[in-house]
């Protein structure tokens, strides 16, 4: 009985275990696939127009100051700024009046009269009548932008036809502690590699941000200025009641075929941090999770036309419930086949799940070379950190502790979401991925 | 719809192979289909009764059984003497022999050798494949197969149920998936896993191992290549790390005293006396190289001068390698030489042959070719000249040999034990019967229990189990058998000093039946333990 019960979930966690290993491997497959995820050559050309949302929420000045500056270092010439406060916040709201005197014509300003979360802002810039642009970018507070970011994205919107553009975000900060080395791996095999198959396969999560929309794909129907509720069924913007709105607006327009395009280069990707306490990471992951959830339980992926498609949205949608499950059951399956007296064959086939998370980590050994080189190598400007020995070493020994992180965040999530509870936990953000270092004063933003 | 971007490449320009698929091209499939069917065709024909059945096949496929049944890894104590997955695949394919015969009285070991039937046509259809993989013309790919499958020695030895012709297949497998002209990140992967499969299934295919490694980097792309490593290392050693798992499991990963252990078994794999110099007449290497040269001295030439000569040519380099560590392992003067390791230099030996006829020839007719007619046609005439030597020279040697292969029964007086034990001894009960390795199994069948009352004569004084099992006092246990198959094998090795209780027990016996004159070095002889 012990070992029937070892077997099955044996094989089932062994074939989780190994399509994830699939996936996660998307874009080293062949030299093709590779290539085919960055950005292709800009023809120099510019065609469209761009507006570029920025929310920010009990922020510091210098922090939103460098990152509007880096957007108007843009080598793209039709663009403007949005940046969105909340009536509740002046301070903050200063701080955008101030900044917008810096270029009236290109920085506008945008209050959200109802602040609840992100979506509530970013809808508000959508009712206010200031987006004008083609297209419509999202980015956040502590976003370093590459001066020919939108150049590119410009060119992928024409030559590929596309709907929606992706861009790269990667977490830089590794050094700053043992998870966070682990969440820029994360983000690493996610957007320069996961991510594209997920395009491939047309159903997408969306990022957070460097996210680009046709804007006609956003706004709501001629004279609709109501918000959407749940459950209605004119959607238009961004979710304000899904935690995870970036996902929801990814699987909603994907759901209903339109083309997403996924593109990184490691020199345009949007730079950010890691959350700066394992409690904030904890409470970031919450969210995600929890948002997951709540898009799986919203349906918009059931519209998608194939069978396959519906799958991997289901697989893709309870990914860190399964990771939790896993988490669990790969020690509790090998102590068995360990301890317990069942015959050898059983306990040779419980530590088959083991194998590819196994290969998993020695992929993730060869990704952090991959990213110190891209990030941290010798033609690059950043080469404030290294990665040694002492990082690899810290990335195995961290993989057991952050299994356990990822496996509360996702129990905490399904705790919230039975009880009911869908406040946003909000994050903060320190610049620690900046390269001159800002003081330590934290300060938050969704 | 979305889709990622699908543009021209800014990096480094990939490096096209020459797309070429196997299935898609008719001319290279019916090509391949072909010379795999003659090949398949001359080592069937006969299969049972060329060559003499040799021990070791008896003791595989013996252990086959045992895992059929249930047993374990062996129907005696398993002692880690090779790792077991090739008999693991063995006794996967144990269906296949008795669905074709299965009348009692057929010798089992002789007639299941068409187990191997599988293995040589996967193998011959993978030298192909790899043959072209390595920029090989059609031709030289069919040489290759040829060369392979149908010298002398092949049609001998690839028809015996031996470790080393699993372990050629899964190797072979290894190197055509590391050729992927897509250079694939799951087939370098699948390269690893081929490459473990082979080594549990015939440890010393190991030595091939840094061949495949040169074969890999030769075929990924820079900017994949990091990640190809690190699936083709961690394929192959997670799945080489199973068989120490798998003795820890047992508790017997060390034991101390020369208890059965993996420890110990490899420690016994790798102090074998050695068999001396192949060079020095006298030694057992030189006995087994002029086995093998009996056999076949064409290939076994033509393949040690060709992998060396390979090593000039980058396309060639990994099988030269391969090729080149094998014979370097073979004339080591101190170590230990198994009769059939000769198997596994094979395909090297073909693929660096017609590697180097395919240059040889692209040379004659290219080497500053002008359009001339006279040229050519002298050119053309000097291929001609240097292929119909070489055919007079080798063909008529190998037609010989393989049609002795074909015809001659080697295994008759076996056979004809076999039938006698079943006619004279219907209803064995408790008696035990003391037989070599390739009489076990029809033993076994003829209703001997096997393990306790049908037992492998080297087990007895060596395995404590069968020891302990026979109920007699210590020096009266050649009392508690009755029955001796003695073979010419089990006499020359049945030394009063090595398996005293069997030496006894043929002191004490008399002669029931023999196979004809000559006596045991010749004949094989059934006797009865008179106590």
């Amino acid at each position: 009985m012990l070992a029937v019960a070892v077997l099955v979930v044996s094989i089932v966690l062994f074939s989780i275990a190994s399509a994830t290993l699939w996936w996660m491997m998307h874009a080293w497959r062949t030299p093709e696939v590779l290539a085919s995820t960055t950005f292709g050559r800009v023809d120099g050309e510019t065609g469209l127009s761009f507006t570029l949302l920025l929310p920010i929420r009990h922020e510091r000045q210098d922090v939103v100051e460098n990152t509007v500056q880096k957007m108007l270092e843009s080598t793209h010439d039709n663009f403007e700024i949005v940046i969105i406060t909340g009536a509740d916040d002046p301070e903050t709201t200063g701080i955008a009046e101030r900044l917008a005197q810096i270029a009236p014509e290109k920085i506008f300003t945008v209050i959200d009269p109802a602040p609840r979360n992100k979506s509530t802002g970013l809808n508000s810039a959508l009712l206010s009548g200031q987006c004008h642009g083609d297209i419509i970018g999202v980015f956040d507070a502590e976003d370093v932008v590459h001066p020919e970011l939108l150049a590119h994205v410009d060119h992928a919107f024409r030559s590929e036809r596309a709907d929606v553009v992706q861009g790269g975000v990667q977490l830089m900060n590794f050094y700053t502690s043992w998870y966070s080395l682990r969440n820029c791996l994360e983000y690493f095999f996610w957007f320069r590699s996961r991510l594209h198959l997920q395009a491939e396969k047309g159903f997408i999560t969306l990022g957070g941000n460097t996210v680009f929309t046709r804007r006609e794909l956003l706004e709501p129907p001629p004279g609709h200025t109501e918000r959407m509720k749940p459950g209605s069924t004119i959607q238009w913007g961004w979710d304000e009641y899904c935690l995870a709105e970036d996902c929801e607006l990814g699987v909603r327009l994907s759901s209903t075929g339109k083309k997403v395009v996924v593109a990184y280069s490691p020199e345009m990707v949007t730079r950010e941090e890691t959350p700066d306490t394992i409690t904030s990471f904890i409470k970031q992951r919450t969210r995600w999770n929890q948002g997951f959830l709540q898009v799986y339980k919203k349906g918009e992926w059931k519209k998608l036309p194939t069978a396959r498609q519906r799958w991997l949205a289901r697989f893709t949608l309870s990914t860190p419930f399964y990771q939790a499950a896993s988490g669990i059951a790969v020690p509790i399956d090998l102590a068995i086949g360990i301890f317990t007296k069942v015959p050898i064959v059983i306990a040779m086939i419980s530590w088959l799940p083991a194998l590819p998370a196994l290969l998993v980590l020695f992929f993730e050994l060869a990704a952090l070379k991959d990213f110190s080189t891209e990030y941290y190598g010798k033609e690059q400007p950043d080469r404030s950190h290294k990665v040694g020995l002492g990082t690899y070493i810290k990335l195995i020994i961290g993989t057991p502790f952050f299994q356990i992180l990822l496996m509360f965040a996702a129990l905490r999530a399904v705790w919230r979401e039975l009880r009911g509870r869908n406040e946003w936990e909000l994050t903060a953000h320190v610049g620690a991925h900046l390269v001159a270092p800002a003081p330590t004063k934290a300060t938050t933003s969704v | 719809m979305s889709t990622t971007l699908d543009r021209p490449v800014e990096r480094a320009p990939i490096n096209k192979v020459t797309e070429w698929r196997f299935l898609g091209r008719s001319v290279d499939f019916w090509l391949c289909a072909g010379i795999t069917a003659v090949v398949l065709l001359v080592q069937a024909w006969n299969i049972a009764g060329y060559p003499t059945v040799f021990d070791d096949e008896g003791t595989y496929l013996a252990q086959a059984w045992a895992i059929d049944h249930g047993v374990g890894m062996a129907p005696y104590t398993y002692w880690f003497d090779h790792p077991p997955l090739g008999w693991i695949q063995l006794s996967a394919l144990a269906w296949i022999p008795s669905l074709i015969w299965h009348t009692p009285g057929e010798l089992v070991v002789a007639y299941s050798r068409i187990i191997m039937l599988p293995f040589t046509a996967a193998s011959s259809i993978l030298v192909y494949v790899l043959a072209r993989r390595m920029t090989m013309a059609r031709w030289a790919a069919v040489l290759a197969v040829a060369l392979f499958g149908l010298s002398p020695l092949s049609v001998t030895l690839q028809r015996e149920i031996f470790l080393d012709n699993i372990a050629v297949t899964w190797i072979l497998a290894a190197f055509v998936f590391a050729y992927s002209p897509r250079k694939h990140l799951w087939h370098h992967m699948a390269a690893g896993l081929c490459a473990g499969i082979a080594v549990l299934s015939k440890e010393t295919m190991i030595l091939a191992v840094p061949a495949l490694c040169v074969a890999l980097w030769q075929n990924v792309h820079k900017d994949t290549r990091k990640y190809s490593y690190v699936g083709f290392v961690g394929a192959f050693a997670l799945l080489i790390v199973q068989y120490p798992l798998y003795a820890i499991l047992k508790g017997e990963l060390y034991q101390p005293d020369n208890k059965v252990s993996l420890f110990t078994g490899l420690k016994y794999q790798l102090t074998r006396p050695g068999s001396g110099s192949v060079f020095n007449p006298g030694s057992d290497g030189y006995t087994i190289l002029h086995n093998w040269l009996y056999y076949d001295p064409v290939l076994i030439t033509a393949g040690v001068v060709c992998v060396i000569l390979s090593l000039a040519f980058r396309h060639l380099r990994p099988v030269a390698i391969a090729g080149v560590v094998l014979v370097l392992t073979a004339i080591r003067p101190t170590g230990y030489l198994p009769a059939m390791y000769i198997i596994q230099m094979l395909p090297f030996f073909a693929l660096g042959a017609a590697g180097i006829v395919d240059k040889g020839v692209a040379f004659l007719l290219n080497y500053k070719a002008r359009p001339v007619f006279w040229q050519q046609v002298t050119r053309l005439t000097a291929v001609a000249v240097v292929v119909v030597l070489a055919a007079v020279y080798v063909v008529p040697k190998w037609y010989a040999r393989d049609s002795q292969a074909d015809t001659q029964d080697l295994n008759a007086k076996y056979t004809r034990a076999v039938q006698w034990i079943h006619t004279h001894i219907p209803h064995p009960g408790n008696d035990r019967i003391v037989v070599d390795d390739t009489l076990w199994l029809d033993m076994a069948e003829a209703g001997f229990k096997p393990g306790r009352y049908d037992i492998y004569f080297f087990k007895i004084d060596v395995d404590p189990d069968v020891d302990n099992a026979l109920p007699g006092a210590p020096a009266d246990k050649w009392k508690d058998l009755t029955y001796i198959v003695e073979t010419p094998y089990m006499y020359d090795n049945a030394s009063a000093s090595a398996i005293p209780t069997v030496f006894e027990a043929i002191q004490h016996s008399k002669v029931v039946w023999t196979s004809g004159p000559g006596g045991v070095n010749s004949a094989i002889e059934i006797l009865k333990v008179i106590p």
